[in-house]
C-alpha cells in the first residue's frame, strides 16, 4: 500500500505543476480561505494580548463606584439624574466594610501643564493616599504623598514617567516645580512607565495630586469615583457588601433601584468577547465561504482532469489498478492541489502576522496553523471525492477507446 | 496443460433498442504455450472477444475459466487483479503514459501488485533489457521511436510474469520494419515458452502464430491448428 502511495504521491505533483497556471487560479480559493482563518487568529490572539495586559492594570480585585455604567445603554438624563459621589463615602466605606483595603476617590479632569518653556496638555488626577494600592504601577523614583499631606493641601505631585521624559528627560525631577494651570506643584515622585491602554490612549502623562488640593484650586464640584480595593479571595462577597453600604448610605428602599453604578474590570471583559466574536465571526464566514468557493473550484478542475485522462485510467485499470486505487489517486491529487494551497496560504499569513505585529504585539498561533492546513486538505477530500469517485468507475474499455 | 476455457459464451449489446450479439455462443479453449491468432473483419466481435480474454469484460451468459478461476463471476476488484497478475497487454497505440520514463511505465503493474521499490526497479531492468532497451530505461515515449515505444509496452507487459500475452493489432501502428522487429520479440517470447494472443486482421501478422481462429459475426468461423 505504502509504494501506491508514494506512486500516487508522484503523480499528482507530476500533474499539479504541469498545469501551474491552472493549478494557482484552482487553488486561489483555498489560499484565500486559509489566510482570512489565520490572520482573524493572529489579529485575535494579538488583541487577546493586548487586552489581557491592559486589563491586568485595571485589576480584576478593584471594585469602581460612580454615577455611571461604563457600559450601558441608560439614557443620559436618566444618568444625570443620580446623586454625585461625595468624598465622605470613602470614610463610611472604610468603617462599614470588612472585605475593602483600601478606598480612594479619584476626580479627574484636564489641565495644561508647563515646566519652564515646555507645555502640555494632560488629565489630572485628584485623590488620596490609598491611590497606589488601587493602580498596578509603582513608584519609580521619590515618593507618594501621605494623609497629613492631603489634609493639609499640599501642593505636591506624582507625575507619569512619559511625563517626566517629556520635561525632564534624564534629569530627576524630584524636588522640581511645574505649574498646572498655573498653579506650582512640587514634584515629590515619578510613576513607572505603563504603556498604552488598549493599545488606545496612554496614562503615562498623567499627574497624580492629593485630592485636597486638587478640589481647592481646580473644582469643588467635578465628578468624582471611588476606587475601592476587595481582598482577593472575596470579591463577590465585597461586591455585594459595598453595594449594600452604597445603598445605605443613598439611604434607599428595598423597593427602589440602584443610583449609583459599581463598575469592573469584567464589564470591558463582556465589550471585549463581543468585539471578538464579531471578528471571529466575520472571519468565519469569509473562510467558510472562501472554502466554498475554493472547493467548487477544485471538483471542477477535478473533474477536467478525469475527463483529460480518461485513456491513462483506462491503461491503468488494464495492467491491473482495481476502482479504489484509481479513486485514491485523484483524491490524492485534489488533496495535494489544497495541501499546496494551505501551505501558500499559510506563507503569505505568515508574512502579514509580521507587519500587524508592528502595529501591536500578535503572533501567528501555531494550533490554528495545523488546523487549518488540516482544513484545506479536508477540503480537498470533500471536493475530490466525486470526480475521483466517478473516475474509479469508468469502464476501463471504452476509456481505452477514448480520444 | 489449459490455460482458457471459453465454453458457450454470449456477449449481447443492447443498442438502440436493438439486440447486438457481439459474441454468439463461443466456445473455445487455449492452452500453455499457445501462439493464437484471433482474425476477422471489423464487427465480427474479435475487440469484444479479446475485452472478454483480457478480463476488461464479463460475458452476458456462459462460463469462463482461466487458470480453473471462475473470470465470469467476478467482479471489478478481482477482475483488476487477475489482468494485474495474469494477462500482459500489448496496445496498438501503445498507451504509454507520456510523462513517466520507459522504466516507471514499466514498473506500474508492479506498484498496482504492491511491489516493493528494489525488487520493481530491478524486475523493470530485467524486463526493458529483455526487449532490447536497456540503455533506453531513461527516456520518455516522446522520446523514442514508435518501435521502441512497442518495446516498451511489451516490456510492461511482460514484467508480472503473465500467463497470456494479449497483443492488440500490435504492429498497426509501426513501419513494416519496426512491425517485423516486434513481431520477432513475441515469437522469441513465445519460444521462451510464453502464451501469446495476437488480435489482428493482417493475414502477415497472423502467420507468426501456430494457431488462427477466424470470427465471423460473433461465431467462430475457422480453427486452424499447427500450421
Amino acid at each position: 500500500m505504502l509504494s501506491l502511495f508514494f506512486e500516487n504521491f508522484k503523480i499528482s505533483l507530476s500533474a499539479v505543476f504541469a498545469n501551474k497556471l491552472r493549478s494557482v487560479l484552482t487553488a486561489l480559493g483555498i489560499v484565500i480561505g486559509v489566510l482570512s482563518v489565520t490572520l482573524m487568529g493572529t489579529l485575535i490572539s494579538g488583541l487577546d494580548r493586548s487586552f489581557e495586559s491592559s486589563m491586568s492594570w485595571l485589576g480584576k480585585d478593584i471594585l469602581y463606584v460612580s454615577r455611571y455604567e461604563w457600559f450601558s445603554d441608560m439614557e443620559w438624563w436618566e444618568v444625570r439624574n443620580r446623586p454625585r459621589i461625595r468624598p465622605e463615602y470613602v470614610e463610611m466605606i472604610r468603617k462599614r466594610s470588612q472585605y475593602a483595603l483600601a478606598v480612594c476617590p479619584v476626580m479627574q479632569r484636564g489641565a495644561s501643564l508647563t515646566y519652564e518653556d515646555k507645555e502640555t496638555r494632560t488629565e489630572i488626577f485628584g485623590t488620596n493616599e490609598d491611590y497606589m494600592e488601587t493602580i498596578s504601577t509603582d513608584i519609580q523614583e521619590g515618593r507618594f504623598f501621605t494623609a497629613s499631606e492631603d489634609r493639609s493641601g499640599s501642593r505636591v505631585t506624582i507625575i507619569g514617567h512619559g511625563l517626566k521624559e517629556a520635561f525632564f528627560e534624564d534629569e530627576s525631577p524630584i524636588g522640581k516645580y511645574i505649574k498646572i494651570d498655573n498653579v506650582k506643584f512640587r514634584i515629590i515622585g515619578v510613576l513607572e512607565k505603563q504603556g498604552k491602554f488598549l493599545g488606545f490612549f496612554s496614562v503615562d502623562k498623567q499627574a497624580v495630586l492629593p485630592l485636597g488640593a486638587f478640589k481647592r484650586i481646580f473644582s469643588k464640584r467635578g465628578w468624582m469615583r471611588l476606587s475601592v480595593k476587595l481582598q482577593q479571595d472575596k470579591i463577590n462577597e465585597g461586591l455585594d457588601e459595598i453595594f449594600g453600604i452604597m445603598r445605605q448610605i443613598r439611604r434607599l428602599k428595598p423597593s427602589e433601584k440602584n443610583d449609583f453604578a459599581i463598575n469592573q474590570t469584567k464589564a470591558f471583559e463582556s465589550q471585549y468577547n463581543t468585539l471578538k466574536f464579531a471578528i471571529g465571526g466575520t472571519g468565519f464566514f469569509i473562510t467558510l465561504l472562501s472554502l466554498i468557493v475554493g472547493g467548487i473550484g477544485i471538483m471542477n478542475i477535478m473533474f477536467v482532469t478525469v475527463k483529460e485522462r480518461t485513456r491513462e485510467i483506462g491503461v491503468r485499470k488494464a495492467i491491473g489498478a482495481t476502482n479504489g486505487m484509481i479513486l485514491s489517486q485523484f483524491l490524492m491529487e485534489a488533496v495535494i492541489i489544497c495541501l499546496i494551497a494551505g501551505l501558500v496560504g499559510l506563507f503569505f499569513a505568515y508574512v502579514s502576522s509580521l507587519f500587524i505585529n508592528k502595529v501591536f504585539p500578535s503572533t501567528l498561533p501555531l494550533g490554528l496553523s495545523i488546523f487549518s492546513i488540516m482544513m484545506s486538505m479536508v477540503v480537498g477530500i470533500v471536493s475530490g471525492f466525486i470526480p475521483a469517485y466517478k473516475a474509479s468507475k469508468l469502464d476501463p474499455i471504452d476509456s481505452l477507446r477514448y480520444e | 496443460m489449459e490455460l482458457i476455457n471459453l465454453s458457450d459464451i454470449y456477449k449481447i449489446y443492447n443498442v438502440g433498442g436493438e439486440e447486438v450479439r457481439a459474441l454468439d455462443g463461443v466456445n473455445l479453449k487455449i492452452n500453455n504455450n499457445e501462439y493464437l491468432a484471433i482474425m476477422g473483419p471489423s464487427g465480427s466481435g474479435k475487440s469484444t472477444m479479446m475485452n472478454m480474454i483480457g478480463c476488461l469484460d464479463t460475458p452476458t451468459s456462459g462460463l469462463y475459466l482461466f487458470e480453473g478461476e471462475e473470470v465470469h463471476i467476478m467482479d471489478d476488484g478481482q477482475l483488476a487483479s487477475i489482468r494485474n497478475r495474469k494477462i500482459g497487454f500489448v496496445f496498438q497505440t501503445f498507451n504509454l503514459l507520456p510523462k513517466a520514463t520507459a522504466l516507471h511505465n514499466v514498473e506500474i503493474p508492479l506498484v498496482y501488485a504492491n511491489i516493493k521499490k528494489d525488487k520493481r526497479i530491478e524486475m523493470a531492468h530485467k524486463a526493458l533489457e529483455n526487449v532490447g532497451l536497456g540503455d533506453r530505461m531513461h527516456h520518455k515515449p516522446n522520446e523514442l521511436s514508435g518501435g521502441q515505444r512497442q518495446r516498451v509496452a511489451i516490456a510492461r507487459a511482460l514484467v508480472n510474469n503473465p500467463s497470456i500475452i494479449l497483443a492488440d493489432e500490435p504492429t498497426g501502428n509501426l513501419d513494416s520494419k519496426s512491425g517485423h522487429e516486434i513481431m520477432g520479440i513475441l515469437d522469441e517470447l513465445h519460444a521462451q515458452g510464453n502464451t501469446i494472443i495476437l488480435v489482428t486482421h493482417e493475414d502477415d501478422i497472423a502467420k507468426h502464430a501456430k494457431r488462427t481462429i477466424r470470427l465471423f459475426d460473433g461465431k467462430i468461423t475457422e480453427d486452424i491448428k499447427d500450421k
